[in-house]
């Protein structure tokens, strides 16, 4: 009972913050499984295609999911940010930035690994990629529950 | 025990027709949870949204916000 309180309590940009969470969390997990599939079982597959078209589906869904919190709350979802929103944005970007960091030089570490070609090289800077943008997200969150 | 911002925003909204935080955050420009975050003292607010809130309360600034030791922990 108490959950739902809390997700009443929760400001459009909070609500926001989780949509992309866990829109971005699906699509890492899918993303994930797609590696396994074609790293360990050989699966035939185009990149391209699954990429494009998982990506696509995960974009909609989180559209999908921002306009209905936005129909619940019009007058926040049409407010702009506040000088405090500013702030948890910039805090979040600036954590996410040397997750982002440590996982691009991890990457180019990659070349030095016998065995590994470019797939895991490109594999590796996406999976950056998706650490720093779950890592900005997820500091998001906890900063609007506790404080800027 | 180090020196922290408080303020007096409750009272001052109760001494003004009980004034919902809602209605100071429309006032001012900023989000509901933002006034709470100053409010509960997790948050300090800019010069100028400090200046907005004590032009809304027709104060003056020291009157709301004080600077000194307080009990209350930051969270």
């Amino acid at each position: 009972m108490s959950s739902i309180f809390y997700i009443y309590s929760m400001s459009f940009r909070e609500k926001s913050a989780w949509i992309s969470f866990y829109c971005l969390g699906l699509f890492t997990i899918l993303w994930l499984t797609h590696v396994a599939r074609v790293e360990f079982f050989r699966a035939p597959d185009n990149p391209m295609l699954w990429f494009l078209g998982t990506l696509l589906a995960v974009t909609a869904l989180e559209i999908g999911l921002h306009v209905w919190v936005a129909i619940q709350s019009p007058r926040e979802a049409r407010t702009p940010k506040d000088e405090r929103e500013r702030l948890i944005d910039m805090k979040a970007s600036r954590v996410a930035f040397y997750v982002l960091l440590v996982g691009a030089f991890a990457s180019i570490g990659t070349i030095h690994i016998p065995g590994t070609n470019r797939f895991t090289m490109v594999q590796c800077l996406m999976g950056s990629i998706l650490t720093a943008l779950l890592t900005r997200f997820a500091t998001q969150i906890v900063l609007h529950r506790r404080d800027a | 025990m180090g020196k922290t911002l408080q303020n007096n925003m409750r009272r001052l909204r109760f001494d003004h027709n009980e004034m919902t935080q809602q209605e100071l955050a429309d006032r001012i420009g900023v989000t509901r949870q933002t006034v709470n975050a100053i409010e509960l003292g997790k948050y300090s607010p800019s010069l100028e949204v400090a200046f907005q809130i004590a032009d809304v309360f027709g104060v003056p600034l020291d009157e709301v916000f004080q600077y000194g030791n307080s009990t209350r922990s930051r969270t």
